[in-house]
């Protein structure tokens, strides 16, 4: 399959016929999405008012996001006066940069890293690393795909396509444990030498998934405890959080911890929950948080009110696993750090469309995703707005070039439908057409949607006509 | 030039001009706390409770006061804990009394090392959640963010009067202007360390610990 660091959002095509014939990989993820897709079902058959919930937080997060320069501030201000650093990143570049700079001040050299999303996004590892102070993952799956120097495939399961014979091989020739494919042994071996990695650390790295304005809170959720360890051992703990995670109120975190951990795994609750509020002067906790806070293409998407909701999003895996496009093809063929649904219409307004404009088309527009996620986002309307601003084009960003066959294909299309003579006309074609015993299947390039699928048949006679009354 | 923050919040801003916007308007407030405000029998408290931490591979049992000490002392004595990590809370003080001489206990301030050796680790809790099995630390009244989350081992005892019935009961006691300072530091635990990262195939005790049990104090 295509190596992850070669691949990219516009070859999503290739990508994506790669990883249907990797048959460890569709194994992997069928079951995973089934158990979770199951999980989530079972987790909110529970709660009975389910669609009130969503509907109260897709109400809190459009509220904050409309007005999100108010809520920054406050979270800033109130996150200061806990005691927290707060650090502004205009870009990726600058935030690497921010946490390179507190890491050579310190003097730290030994860093842990819980898992991050945004980090992910902009590249944080790699950055550090060219500094000699690259952190050591300690998510279990994080850090299996960090010691096989790979991608996650998976926004929840990093490594979901891995198997545990390909683990426990890993594990025997970067850590020379006796040979074993025992998860719970491998799991063993990653709590003995990831300790020692939290003991010595002198630096921890954590994402962000809720700031509360109104408090200058962090929220991190977890299942395995390293992002406890992570935010409670080292002397310094760096926050690096995406602009848009900001709530208004500590109450409204209630809200977002009944849907967040049903959404992504079926859980009630995740293990964990820490809600760090600046510094503890004489506490257990670090004696400095910083938080940097992100933007790298986010404050554009939050003025643009039509794609705004995209920002909305809790990053809970819900659309992915529910995607019958992700199903099939998994995280790697997106060739971008958020993948499925959300990744295809976060990526292209993240990175620009025409760095990823090949994403909001690989999807069948299902609506599986609108129906799972937890702030109930309109995915399918965001990327069709985005394939609209793929093809006409918008201020300083010149139009994507459809195929030639597609581009006739639609022209025909539009023409046809532009009026009711026109399509009248042309489903008359089609009912002749269908009578030409060749013509039930399609001709190349065509052919390939008939080689696995029967041609819809035309009614004998349209709705229009019948509608009319009287008979033929 | 102008800064980050500026300019971050300039982008934002888009085409408004006039600087900071005012006050946002009134959010609708969650309807959940409304129904959820019932009260709810303890019997009935605590067999929910229990139910959630037995989903999670975790459990409880109802002890009165008089038999803790006992009954700690019983429990840590069948683990063959031999050092255990201990918060500053009276509870676990008296808790802890009738402890055999061969089990050494430390306290919060320890040595790091040491802590990350224990074996068992023992604290309070300020609220338990039956709704979903989760215990409720808060820094403010207690240290034990080390002691609940570096040993193998973790029991945690809570005052019967704490138990509660949904999140939101925590979240409204939490942040009532009229309560002790906000803790800087609170965890929610619900059960032990897991992952499903290998295959999808459940592991407990991945970082944190791999046995979680709670007493139930009966305080009254």
């Amino acid at each position: 399959m295509t190596p992850p660091d070669e691949a990219h959002p516009n070859a999503f095509a290739q990508q994506a016929r790669d990883a249907l014939q990797d048959e460890v990989l569709t194994g992997a993820l069928r079951r995973a999405t089934d158990l979770f897709g199951e999980r989530r079902r079972a987790a909110i058959a529970t709660v009975p008012d389910w669609q009130e919930l969503r509907e109260h937080a897709r109400k809190v997060k459009a509220h904050t996001l409309a007005q999100l320069d108010h809520y920054l501030e406050r979270f800033a201000a109130n996150a200061t006066a806990a005691g927290a650093t707060v650090h502004w990143a205009r870009d990726g570049d600058e935030a690497c940069a921010i946490v390179t700079r507190i890491a050579a001040e310190r003097s730290a050299s030994r860093l842990v890293k819980s898992k991050s999303m945004a980090t992910e996004e902009i590249g944080l590892n790699e950055a550090l690393a060219a500094r000699a102070r690259e952190p050591v993952e300690t998510d279990l799956g994080e850090w299996i795909i960090q010691l096989a120097g790979e991608t996650p495939s998976h926004i929840i399961v990093p490594a979901i396509h891995k198997t545990r014979q390909q683990i426990g091989r890993l594990f025997v020739d970067k850590l020379g444990i006796p040979p074993t494919d025992d998860p719970d042994a491998l799991a063993a071996a990653a709590r003995t030498r990831l300790r020692a990695h939290f003991a010595a650390a002198d630096l921890g790295i954590s994402g962000v998934n809720f700031g509360v304005a109104e408090t200058g809170t962090i929220l991190i959720l977890e299942n395995e405890g390293n992002a406890r360890m992570t935010t409670t051992l080292p002397k310094t703990h760096v926050a690096v959080m995406g602009i848009e995670k900001v709530i208004p109120r500590f109450d409204d975190l209630e809200v977002f911890l009944r849907l967040l951990p049903r959404s992504g795994t079926g859980q009630h609750l995740t293990t964990y929950q820490s809600l760090l509020t600046g510094t503890d002067p004489g506490g257990e906790g670090p004696d400095e948080l910083h938080i940097v806070l992100l933007d790298n293409g986010r404050a554009k998407i939050a003025v643009d009110r039509v794609m705004r909701e995209t920002l909305a999003c809790i990053r809970c895996g819900a659309c992915l696993n529910a995607c019958p496009v992700y199903q099939s093809v998994g995280g790697h063929a997106y060739g971008s750090v958020y993948p499925g649904p959300i990744g295809a219409i976060l990526t292209p307004q993240l990175q620009g469309l025409e760095q990823a404009a090949a994403l909001p088309f690989a999807s069948t527009l299902c609506g599986a995703c609108k129906d799972v996620c937890p702030v109930a986002i309109d995915i399918p309307s965001l990327l069709l707005e985005l394939r609209r601003r793929a093809v006409d084009g918008t201020p300083g960003q010149r139009p994507v070039r459809l195929r030639r066959s597609e581009r006739i294909a639609f022209g025909l299309w539009s023409w046809f439908a532009r009026g009711p003579r026109r399509f009248r006309f042309a489903a008359r074609l089609a009912r002749i057409a269908q009578r030409v015993p060749l013509l039930s299947r399609l001709l190349p390039p065509l052919s390939a949607w008939t080689r696995t699928r029967e041609l819809p048949t035309a009614e004998g006679r349209a709705f229009r006509d019948r509608r009319r009354g009287g008979n033929r | 030039m102008t800064s980050a923050r500026d300019e971050i919040l300039q982008r934002l801003r888009g085409g408004r001009s006039t600087g900071p916007c005012s006050a946002p308007p009134p959010l609708p407030t969650p309807r959940l706390r409304a129904h959820l405000s019932q009260p709810i029998a303890r019997e009935q408290l605590v067999a929910t409770f229990r139910g959630q931490l037995a989903q999670v591979g975790a459990r409880a049992e109802v002890v009165a006061r008089a038999d803790l000490a006992a009954r700690v002392a019983a429990l840590l004595t069948d683990a063959e804990a031999h050092n255990i990590a201990c918060s500053d809370a009276p509870l676990v003080r008296d808790a802890l009394a009738s402890l055999p001489a061969s089990i050494e206990t430390l306290p919060p301030d320890a040595a790091r090392e040491r802590l990350l050796a224990c074996d068992t680790g023992i604290s309070s809790a300020q609220w338990a959640v039956a709704e979903t099995g989760t215990l409720v630390l808060a820094s403010a009244h207690e240290r034990h963010r080390l002691c609940s989350l570096l040993p193998d081992r973790y029991l945690a005892l809570v005052p019967m009067s704490r138990l509660v019935g949904h999140l939101g009961d925590v979240f409204s006691r939490l942040h009532e202007p009229s309560a002790s300072p906000t803790s800087r530091a609170i965890t929610f635990v619900t059960g032990p360390s897991r992952t499903a990262d290998i295959e999808l195939q459940l592991v407990v005790g991945v970082h944190g610990p791999k046995d979680v049990a709670v007493l139930l104090v009966d305080d009254l």
